[in-house]
């Protein structure tokens, strides 16, 4: 009798178990969503237009290029080098980012006006880039390791993944739900929820155009309802795998642009 | 008699419960809005204003141009909460008042509800200014800069605590601000959707704070607490108040009479009077504001006082008559005209404030106005027809005896006054001689006023919020807010010139394009109006041309193009220049050096502490960057942190506009003036860059605004009241002299009130010009009583000395009552702990004393000097 017992238990949960194990795992979907969204080719080029409005309506416009070279193949380490070129004030800026997976990223600022290179100390990556609603950590991508990543469902798009902090106090969301998209894996909305349980950041991306044969984000925008307003960026001119040398990512490069990879 | 008069003692029954009947049903009418809005929608529920910035009509310039900078620069108004520890060596940095302070801060960030409108009330969390929510930029080791919240949780160590105390103190923005002067103190800086949700926010806090038992006192103020705690004050001791002073005006007024049956019935009519004013008050859709809600202390007393008029004479003539019906008839006769007189005189006076642009002197002049005729009307129906309804028996022994003994108060004054009009009569000219001086002094004292005000000292100094004021202002750079907001007219001014200039700058460029652009500006620049918009459409229209084109060259060109343009517009970010950041910074250091002003903050300190940490993180860098590309860079790394919204409450970004907020340790309005003028001189003395202007906003400039319409308002109101009273007596009297004569009282009173208060150094706030309006009321009453009934009796007599002792009978004693009567009945106010309601008790019973030496003393010296011109006396012996 109570082998009967089992053996019907173990048949009614196969197929519950079967599909489980042929849907992927919430860890694969967020590795393909990042390698997607920050990793595709070896390098890249982008001009990026971003216009950061506030809860007034007020805008301010920010333009740069930027640079970013994998270090290994597929999610790992990487280099970023953005040039600021407008508004006038900030033209020659230069921001730049080791990022790595297994420790906090380094950071230089080059602030031409004051002819000062400075390390941004690695304390805290959810502060603001530059004024803007991205933080940092938004640019570069976040360590997919600092989460719990859990399957919530599949819609006919998307496969939706809640992200957990596993130290909660280092962040300011509770958790975060993205919604990836299945033949593009890209990341097409993220929705941050805070300590009482609204939804007040909102990552979205409206364009997504096919370029050298990988899916790439053209216009995305960030919503913040706690501070207000939103930014919005625009990549253009997007060129991928054009060969940037890795010492272009150093400090010596920090006073003296690399034209030949900016042009 | 009057015709009213002549009815209620046809139908007392029918006149007493129609009263109270009509009375029942406006209380219904105000009741069921409030207690149940749905059923009775049409109707207007009781609604309570605590807002002294309501003195102004909405639309005052002043009021708007803080709506809109508030709104610019994402301004709250700001609760203030000082945490301070005697006991530890460190004060407040501990982990165990820094755990605390930091649960405070989330508690506060919760603090919020969605009111009946949907929409969300109470703290603004993003705004917080708490050690949890703010961050310093340091030198983070060499070469490097480092941006961290102070205090991302509770510290967990001594050491962790100090280092949130040293990072603090090293921001000057946060070094007496956040961070008392010495070290040892926080305050948190709160702000809050509206002041109207302060008492709530603070409420909520305040049961937060008592749940902690690290020793630590926490206190509370800010203006808006203090304004909103005063309007729930205000109530509580009206609650109060009211009673206590009608219990003692009841035993007053049968000390005097002894007969409790009858001496309920003034009672009755103050207290129908006042319910009815009020209820037509709210339910006109008048909201109870600090001023209105003075209508009922207002009206009690003028109701009174007729009704003192009619017992009094009652109780004196009673024992002739024997009757009591006999009796009220022959009193009403002998009254009517003057009770119908002083209440139109004091009704015109009140309502005569509606010329005043203030709309709650305009409420309170108005209701006062009209509870003044309501009490009339009562005086005259419900007393006499009260009296009617009394049965004779309960009249038993009652009245004036000229036996009794003489400890008796009613037999006081019937030996001391006419003793008093005589010595009047006979010293009557050194009595005037002896005036001169003394109007000379009170002139002299009117011209000693000082206006100033400061709600916070409208609460008694043992009071808390009194308490906290002190504290927080001698520990932190202070708890009164002002901002000065700086602009520049550069603009749009010239903007003419500007365009010829642009136009040759583009010509003498190296652009491809310059032919084009030049034409560009020369088509936009018909269609706006000012250097930003004409640059903004510029760079908007290169823009979509940038993207319009696919060709390299074409692409090179309008880059060229834009980077122009891009310079241009950095030319007229004013507030990144170096040259006027440093005119702030010595504006700052020059306002600083007044006593009132604690600190100042603006976007010169966020400028100079970046740059300070980015260069050495040492004093000698604290300064202001060289070039504007340098101030542009620095702010752009200060907005590489958590908060880089923070910079738009100091200036607006496309840095046309800047605000300096001004930390002042006083909300005195001389203060916040001097301050003004001080600003205004800096100005004038040294000539700014790119013709900046300045404009005051914020509660504690607003406050200045209103406080100075009210005193130097009401001032002018109360003139123009004498006036009209005085014209007005001149018509009923038909006589100009009679006229100025009945005024003389309400002269001496309010000069002597002025003048005493202008000698004794007070100053003149809100309350007191407020309560100016009530020598009106109560000073030419008497002074009218006194006069008719002088030439009614003048009538039968044939000299002024023969006259005069008739007059200091029964009239006089009836002015004395009333002085006594309600003189002693408004000191329970002397309780209130908020310092207006006192300044009302003493005030009350200053200026009925005053009201009545002037009538029993200056008008018969004076009437017996203009003996000849005032009367027409029969010769002597025609009357044998």
């Amino acid at each position: 009798m109570k082998y009967y017992f089992l053996i019907a238990f173990v048949l009614l949960s196969f197929p519950i178990s079967t599909a489980h194990a042929q849907a992927p795992s919430a860890m694969d979907i967020v590795v393909k969503a990042v390698e997607a969204m920050n990793y595709a080719g070896g390098d890249v080029k982008a001009r990026i237009d971003m216009r950061i409005i506030d809860s007034h309506g007020r805008e301010r416009i920010r333009q740069m290029t930027m640079l970013r070279r994998n270090e290994t193949s597929g999610y790992g380490p990487q280099k970023y080098y953005v040039l600021f070129s407008r508004p006038s004030d900030v033209k020659e800026m230069v921001f730049m980012a080791w990022k790595n997976t297994d420790r906090a990223d380094d950071r230089w600022l080059y602030l031409p006006a004051l002819d000062l290179v400075k390390r941004i100390a690695a304390s805290d990556e959810r502060t603001s880039f530059v004024g803007s609603h991205f933080f940092y950590e938004d640019v570069s991508g976040r360590n997919i390791d600092e989460d719990h990543h859990e399957f919530i469902e599949e819609t006919d798009e998307y496969y939706v993944i809640k992200s957990t902090p596993k130290t909660p106090g280092d962040v300011e969301f509770t958790n975060y739900t993205s919604w990836v998209d299945k033949t593009t894996y890209l990341p097409i909305r993220i929705e941050y929820t805070g300590q009482r349980g609204e939804v007040y950041r909102t990552f979205s991306v409206q364009t997504v155009e096919v370029i050298q044969n990988h899916p790439t984000i053209i216009d995305v925008q960030m919503e913040d309802t706690a501070m207000g307003g939103k930014t919005v960026l625009h990549y253009s001119a997007v060129k991928y795998s054009i060969g940037i040398k890795e010492n272009v990512f150093s400090e010596r490069f920090l006073r003296r642009p690399p034209r030949e990879y900016l042009r | 008699m009057n015709f009213l008069t002549h009815f209620a003692l046809a139908a007392p029954r029918t006149f007493i419960w129609g009263t109270v009947a009509i009375t029942f049903v406006l209380m219904a009418l105000v009741a069921a809005p409030t207690l149940s809005p749905p059923i009775a929608q049409f109707l207007q529920p009781l609604s309570i204003d605590a807002d002294p910035e309501n003195m102004l009509v909405y639309d005052e310039p002043v009021r708007v141009f803080n709506r809109e900078k508030k709104d610019t620069f994402s301004l709250y108004d700001l609760i203030v909460i000082g945490v301070v520890n005697d006991n530890h060596k460190d004060g407040v940095f501990s982990v165990a008042s820094l755990s605390d302070i930091y649960d405070l801060a989330e508690f506060a960030k919760d603090t919020q509800w969605t009111n009946k409108q949907g929409e969300v009330e109470g703290v603004v969390p993003v705004d917080l200014i708490a050690p949890s929510t703010m961050e310093d930029v340091r030198q983070a080791g060499p070469g490097a800069v480092d941006f961290n919240w102070l205090m991302d949780g509770p510290p967990q160590t001594q050491a962790e605590a100090l280092d949130v105390r040293d990072r603090s103190l090293n921001q000057p923005i946060l070094h007496g601000s956040l961070i008392s002067e010495d070290g040892r103190s926080i305050a948190l800086y709160i702000p809050i959707t509206s002041k109207g949700v302060s008492y709530r926010v603070a409420q909520q806090l305040r049961e937060r704070i008592a749940s902690y038992d690290s020793g630590d006192q926490y206190w509370i103020t800010g203006l808006p607490v203090a304004q909103d705690q005063f309007g729930v004050e205000m109530f509580i001791q009206m609650g109060i108040t009211t009673p206590l002073a009608t219990g003692l005006l009841f035993f007053l007024l049968w000390f005097f009479f002894r007969n409790l049956t009858l001496v309920a019935s003034p009672i009755m009519v103050a207290m129908l009077s006042v319910t009815i004013t009020v209820c037509l008050l709210i339910a006109t859709g008048h909201s109870i504001h600090i001023m209105t809600s003075m209508i009922p202390i207002f009206v009690m007393p003028i109701a009174v006082l007729d009704s003192i008029h009619i017992l009094s004479e009652f109780h004196d003539r009673y024992p002739e008559f024997q009757n009591r019906r006999k009796t009220v008839k022959h009193v009403m006769s002998k009254l009517a005209l003057p009770m119908f007189f002083t209440s139109i005189t004091t009704g015109i006076g009140f309502l005569s404030l509606n010329f005043m642009p203030i709309p709650p002197l305009q409420a309170f002049g108005t209701f006062v106005g009209i509870g003044v005729v309501v009490a009339w009307l009562l005086t005259v129906t419900l007393i006499p027809a009260y009296i009617v309804l009394m049965p004779e028996r309960k009249f038993k022994n009652f009245g004036l005896n000229k036996t009794t003994d003489s400890r008796e108060p009613s037999s006081f004054l019937h030996g001391a006054l006419p003793a008093l009009g005589a010595g009047a009569i006979r010293y009557s000219r050194p009595i005037l001689l002896l005036m001169i001086p003394i109007a000379a002094l009170a002139f002299y004292g009117a011209t000693q006023i000082v206006a100033n005000d400061n709600p916070v000292k409208w609460f008694g100094k043992e009071h808390n919020i009194r308490q906290a004021d002190a504290v927080l202002n001698s520990a932190f750079g202070g708890s009164y807010m002002a901002y000065l907001a700086l602009g520049t007219n550069q603009d749009t001014e010239s903007f003419g010139i500007y365009i010829d200039e642009l136009e040759a700058r583009i010509l003498a460029q190296d652009l491809a394009k310059r032919d084009m652009l030049a034409l560009l500006v020369r088509e936009i620049s018909k269609t706006v109006t000012s250097r930003t918009d004409l640059l903004s459409a510029l760079l908007a229209d290169v823009e979509e041309r940038l993207r319009s084109t696919k060709s390299d060259d074409e692409i090179s060109a309008w880059e060229d193009t834009l980077s122009f343009l891009d310079t241009e517009r950095a030319q007229t970010e004013i507030f990144k220049d170096p040259e006027v950041l440093a005119y702030m910074n010595n504006l700052q250091t020059f306002i600083e050096k007044d006593a009132a002003v604690g600190k100042s903050n603006s976007v010169v300190e966020i400028v100079k502490t970046v740059y300070r940490e980015l260069i050495s993180g040492e004093e000698a860098d604290y300064r202001i960057p060289d070039s504007g590309a340098g101030v542009a860079q620095t702010l752009i790394t200060f907005q590489n942190s958590h908060r880089p919204h923070d910079l738009w409450h100091y200036v607006t970004p496309d840095y046309q506009e800047a605000n300096i907020w001004v930390q002042m340790k006083s909300g005195d309005n001389q203060d916040m003036s001097r301050v003004d003028a001080l600003v205004a001189q800096y100005f004038a003395d040294n000539p700014p860059p790119r013709n900046l202007t300045h404009q005051w906003f914020g509660l504690n400039y607003i406050n200045v605004v209103w406080q100075d319409y009210i005193t130097v308002g009401t001032a002018k109101a109360l003139a123009g009241s004498f006036i009209i009273i005085t014209l007005l007596l001149m018509v009923l009297f038909r006589s100009v002299l009679w006229g100025l004569l009945a005024v003389v009282p309400l002269g001496f009173s309010i000069a002597m009130l002025y003048g005493g208060i202008g000698l004794a150094g007070k100053s003149l706030d809100a309350p007191i010009s407020i309560l100016g309006a009530i020598s009106l009321g109560l000073a030419v009453d008497y002074a009218i009583h006194f006069v008719m009934r002088s030439r009614d009796i003048a009538k039968e007599q044939s000299n002024w000395p023969d006259t005069a002792r008739i007059v200091f009978g029964e009239p006089a004693r009836a002015i004395a009552r009333n002085v006594l009567i309600l003189g002693v009945g408004f000191l329970p106010l002397l309780i209130a702990p908020l310092i207006p309601y006192k300044v009302v008790g003493v005030m009350l019973s200053g200026i009925l004393i005053l009201a009545g030496i002037a009538t029993l003393i200056i008008l018969p010296a004076l009437m017996s000097l203009l003996e000849g011109r005032l009367f027409n006396f029969r010769p002597a012996g025609a009357n044998s």
